[in-house]
C-alpha cells in the first residue's frame, strides 16, 4: 500500500507547537534540551555517551585563567544555551608550538579570537533572548568512516524524531563544502531521510542556493561538492536499532514528549548524543516525502510498554512505507559494499586450461561496490589471468604519456591518436580516468561477471593492480542497494 | 468633526486625539504582524518593530519613510562589515554603528537639502519618527550576527513589507475614522488573535515549503 500523501499529513508550524511541543513538552523538560551542560548531566546518568567536556568557561575571570596549553589540538566550542548551531566553532588541528587552531574551512583563529569569542558566548550573544551564558570546550567526534564519504569535513548527525516512545521518522544531515562542513541545513548541508524500518537513506534535499525564500529545497540524488560525488539513496547507516534504542532512551530521560535526538557516531565510541531538541524542525518531511501529521496521530495514545516494544511498533508502523518506496527504486536486490563476484574467463583461457585438465572457467573475486566512480574499474593482473594478457601486453607497447594535465588533453589526444589503439579486438575504447590525482588513458574492456543471481556483461577499465581486484562503478549498480554494515562491523 | 457619543466622551476626559488615534492604530498594526506569521508565515524582527516602523511611516509618509529605512539599512551593512575586522564588544559595535548612523542621516539630509533627489520635503519629517526608524539598523545587525546574509535580508524584508501594509491600512482616512467612531473593534480585534492563537493549519508558506511532498506521491 503507498500513501498518498496529502496537505492534511503534513505537519506545519502552528501544530507542531499548540498540539505536540506544548502539551507534550514540560517547561522542566525544554529547560533540559536548551541547556547542554544539564543534558550531558542527565543524558549520561542514562548511560548515554554525549562528547567529553574538555572546559567550561562561566565568567571573564575564568576565561583569564585558561590553561590554553592544556587544550588539545582538535575540539568544539559552544555556546550552553545556543540554538541553531549558531557560536559553535570547530577546531580541526593546531599549529605546532603555537596557540593557533585550525577550522574546517583552514581560517585561523589566535588565542585571541578565540577569547573574543568565548566572551560573545558569555554575553549571551548566541544565547536565547541574549542571556549571559557559559562556553563549552568540548571533544570533537571523529566521523565514522562510512558517513565521511558523504561528507565535507564536519561531522554528520543522524536525527531520529520521537513520540511517545515510539521513534516517528529520521533524516541524516551531512555537512557540505557549502555549509562549511555544519550540519546545519539553512548554511547548505545536505538532509537525507531514513527509513526507520530499516535504517536505509531514501531522499536527500538541501535548501536551494538560488532561491529567494527561504526555507525553499531541493530534491537532490547526489552528494554536491565532494572530489567524486556519491550517490545519497540505499545506505545502510550502521547500527541502526542501537541508534534507534539511544534516541526513546533520551526520551525517557529527558521527559520530553516531543523529541528530535541528533546523534553522530564516532569512530572509536560509536554512538554519542550531540544534543536533544523540544522543538524539532519540519524540514524532516522533506527528506523523508512524508508528513509528521499522520504519524503523530497514529502514535498517540498507544500504550507503549518499553523501548523494545516502541522501537518494535515504530518500526512496523512507519518502516513499511519508505521501504516500499525504496523497493520501487531498486527492485531491491541488496549487495554489500565488498561482495564476492564471479569473474568468468575469456573462452580461450578455459580452453587452455581444460587441456591441461584444469577446469576453470571462473575466478571468486573480491569486489568493492563505489558509487563514486561511473565505469567499473578492473586491476591488470586480474584482467591477465582471465585471458587479457595479449591486449594488456599491446596497450603497453604504446607510447601514452602517463599524466594528462586536464580531462580535455586526455580527451583530445583519444580522439586523435584513439582508433589507432583501438585496433585491438579486446579493447573497445579508451578511458581517461584519475589514479592518485593523475589523469591516465587506459582501455576499457568487456568482462562477464555473476553478481548475486544476475550474469552480465560489464565493461571495466583495466587499471594498476588496486586493492580490490574488481571495482564495481554506478553505471552497473543501478537497481541495487549497497548494504555497507557489513565491512564496518 | 462629528465623533460618536462614546468618542466624544473619551475625548472629553483627558485624551488627545491624536494619542487615541495611536493607540487604535498599534492595535490594527499588532494582529497584521499576527496574521502575517501565523497565517502567511512571514517572519518579522518581532512584533515591536514593525508597528513602530508602521506608525513612523505614518508620520513620514512612505516615500521619505522607506528613504531613510535604506539609509539606515546600507549604513548598518557596511559599519557592521567594516567593524567586524576589528575585535570588540557587541554593544560597543552597536554604538559605533549609531554613531556612524548619525553621521551618514546629516550628510543625507544636508545633500536632500542640496540636491532635491525628488525628497524636497525631508525637512517637515519629525525627529523622532527618524529616531525609530533609525533603531531598525539595530535589529538588523542583531539578526546579521546570528543567521546568514541572506536569512537577515529576507526577514528586513518582510518586516518591511508587513510595515508597509501596516501604514497602508492605518492611513486610509475611511478606516481610521470607522475605527475611531467604532471602539468595539478593539475587542473583536483580540477575538480575532484569540482565533488566530488557536489556528493550527498549515500557514501559507507551509503550503509551499511542502509541495513537494504532496506532488511527489501524487506521481507514484
Amino acid at each position: 500500500m503507498s500513501r498518498k500523501n496529502s496537505f492534511q499529513d503534513i505537519l506545519g508550524l502552528n501544530r507542531r507547537n499548540q498540539e505536540y511541543v506544548r502539551p507534550y513538552n514540560p517547561p522542566s523538560a525544554k529547560r533540559i534540551a536548551d541547556n547542554k551542560i544539564l543534558t550531558k548531566r542527565i543524558l549520561a546518568k542514562a548511560g548515554i555517551n554525549t562528547p567529553e567536556v574538555y572546559k567550561l568557561i562561566r565568567s571573564k575571570k575564568q576565561l583569564q585563567f585558561l590553561d590554553w596549553d592544556s587544550l588539545p589540538k582538535s575540539f568544539v566550542i559552544k555556546p550552553n544555551k545556543g540554538t541553531g548551531g549558531n557560536g559553535i566553532i570547530v577546531f580541526y588541528g593546531k599549529k605546532k608550538d603555537q596557540n593557533i587552531w585550525i577550522r574546517p574551512s583552514g581560517q585561523v583563529m589566535t588565542q585571541r579570537d578565540i577569547s573574543l569569542h568565548i566572551e560573545n558566548i558569555l554575553e549571551g550573544r548566541f544565547s536565547m533572548g541574549s542571556k549571559k551564558d557559559i562556553a563549552i570546550i568540548e571533544e570533537r567526534v571523529k566521523t565514522d568512516p562510512l558517513l565521511k564519504q558523504y561528507s565535507f569535513k564536519g561531522v554528520p548527525d543522524i536525527r531520529i524524531i520521537c513520540f511517545n516512545n515510539i521513534p516517528i521518522m529520521a533524516m541524516t544531515r551531512l555537512p557540505t563544502k557549502r555549509s562549511n562542513g555544519t550540519a546545519n541545513l539553512h548554511s547548505g548541508a545536505i538532509c537525507t531521510g531514513i527509513d526507520i524500518g530499516t535504517g536505509i537513506t531514501t531522499y536527500s534535499m538541501h535548501m536551494s542556493p538560488k532561491s529567494l525564500m527561504s526555507d525553499t529545497y531541493e530534491m537532490i540524488d547526489k552528494t554536491m561538492d565532494l572530489k567524486q560525488n556519491k550517490s545519497l539513496s540505499g545506505i545502510q547507516i550502521p547500527d541502526w536499532d542501537k541508534l534507534l534504542e539511544i534516541a526513546l532512551k533520551c526520551q525517557k530521560a529527558t521527559g520530553l514528549g516531543y523529541i528530535g535526538v541528533d546523534i553522530a557516531i564516532d569512530r572509536d565510541k560509536g554512538p554519542v548524543v550531540f544534543e536533544v531538541n523540544a522543538r524539532p524542525g519540519l524540514g524532516i518531511q522533506v527528506a523523508n516525502q512524508t508528513g509528521l501529521r499522520w504519524r503523530l496521530e497514529k502514535a498517540r495514545g498507544l500504550d507503549i510498554k518499553s523501548i523494545k516494544h516502541g522501537m518494535r511498533l515504530g518500526k512496523n508502523l512507519f518502516g513499511g512505507e519508505v521501504e516500499e518506496s525504496i523497493e520501487s527504486i531498486s527492485g531491491r536486490k541488496v549487495v554489500n559494499i565488498v561482495e564476492k563476484v564471479n569473474v568468468y574467463h575469456k573462452p580461450a583461457v578455459s580452453m587452455r586450461k581444460r587441456k591441461q585438465k584444469i577446469k576453470v572457467d571462473k575466478e571468486i573475486v573480491n569486489a568493492f561496490m563505489d558509487t563514486g566512480i561511473l565505469t567499473s574499474r578492473i586491476s591488470s593482473s586480474l584482467s591477465n589471468r582471465i585471458g587479457f594478457r595479449e591486449a594488456i601486453k599491446y596497450f603497453k607497447t604504446i607510447d601514452i604519456p602517463n599524466n594528462f594535465d586536464s580531462f580535455k588533453d586526455a580527451q583530445d589526444y583519444i580522439d586523435t591518436k584513439g582508433q589507432e589503439i583501438i585496433k585491438h579486438d579486446d579493447i573497445l575504447r579508451l578511458a581517461k580516468i584519475t589514479e592518485d590525482g593523475k589523469i591516465h588513458i587506459r582501455p576499457v574492456i568487456k568482462i562477464t561477471i555473476k553478481i548475486g543471481k544476475d550474469v552480465r556483461d560489464i565493461e571495466t577499465v583495466v587499471t594498476d593492480d588496486i586493492i580490490y581486484p574488481l571495482v564495481i562503478g554506478r553505471s552497473e549498480l543501478s537497481g541495487y542497494l549497497v548494504d555497507t554494515t557489513k565491512t564496518f562491523k | 468633526m462629528q465623533y460618536s457619543p462614546f468618542t466624544t466622551w473619551i475625548l472629553s476626559n483627558g485624551i488627545s486625539d491624536q494619542i487615541l488615534e495611536l493607540l487604535i492604530a498599534v492595535t490594527i498594526l499588532a494582529t497584521i504582524v499576527s496574521l502575517a506569521r501565523y497565517i502567511f508565515g512571514s517572519k518579522s524582527y518581532g512584533i515591536y518593530a514593525p508597528i513602530i516602523l508602521a506608525i513612523a511611516y505614518s508620520y513620514t509618509g512612505l516615500k521619505y519613510g522607506l528613504a531613510i529605512t535604506a539609509i539606515v539599512i546600507i549604513t548598518s551593512l557596511l559599519s557592521y562589515s567594516v567593524l567586524k575586522k576589528i575585535r570588540m564588544h557587541y554593544i560597543t559595535r552597536i554604538a559605533i554603528n549609531y554613531c556612524i548612523l548619525t553621521l551618514v542621516l546629516i550628510t543625507f539630509l544636508i545633500a536632500v537639502n542640496y540636491l532635491g533627489l525628488g525628497l524636497e520635503n525631508m525637512e517637515n519629517v519629525p525627529a523622532l519618527a527618524m529616531i525609530s526608524i533609525a533603531a531598525l539598523g539595530e535589529f538588523f545587525t542583531k539578526q546579521y550576527i546570528k543567521k546568514s546574509f541572506k536569512n537577515s535580508i529576507l526577514i528586513l524584508l518582510s518586516t518591511i513589507l508587513i510595515s508597509t501594509i501596516g501604514w497602508f491600512v492605518i492611513t486610509r482616512n475611511v478606516i481610521s475614522t470607522y475605527l475611531f467612531n467604532n471602539l468595539w473593534i478593539i475587542p473583536i480585534l483580540i477575538l480575532v488573535n484569540l482565533l488566530i492563537g488557536q489556528f493550527k493549519g498549515l500557514r501559507i508558506k507551509d503550503l509551499f515549503r511542502f509541495k513537494s511532498i504532496v506532488r511527489s506521491k501524487d506521481n507514484v
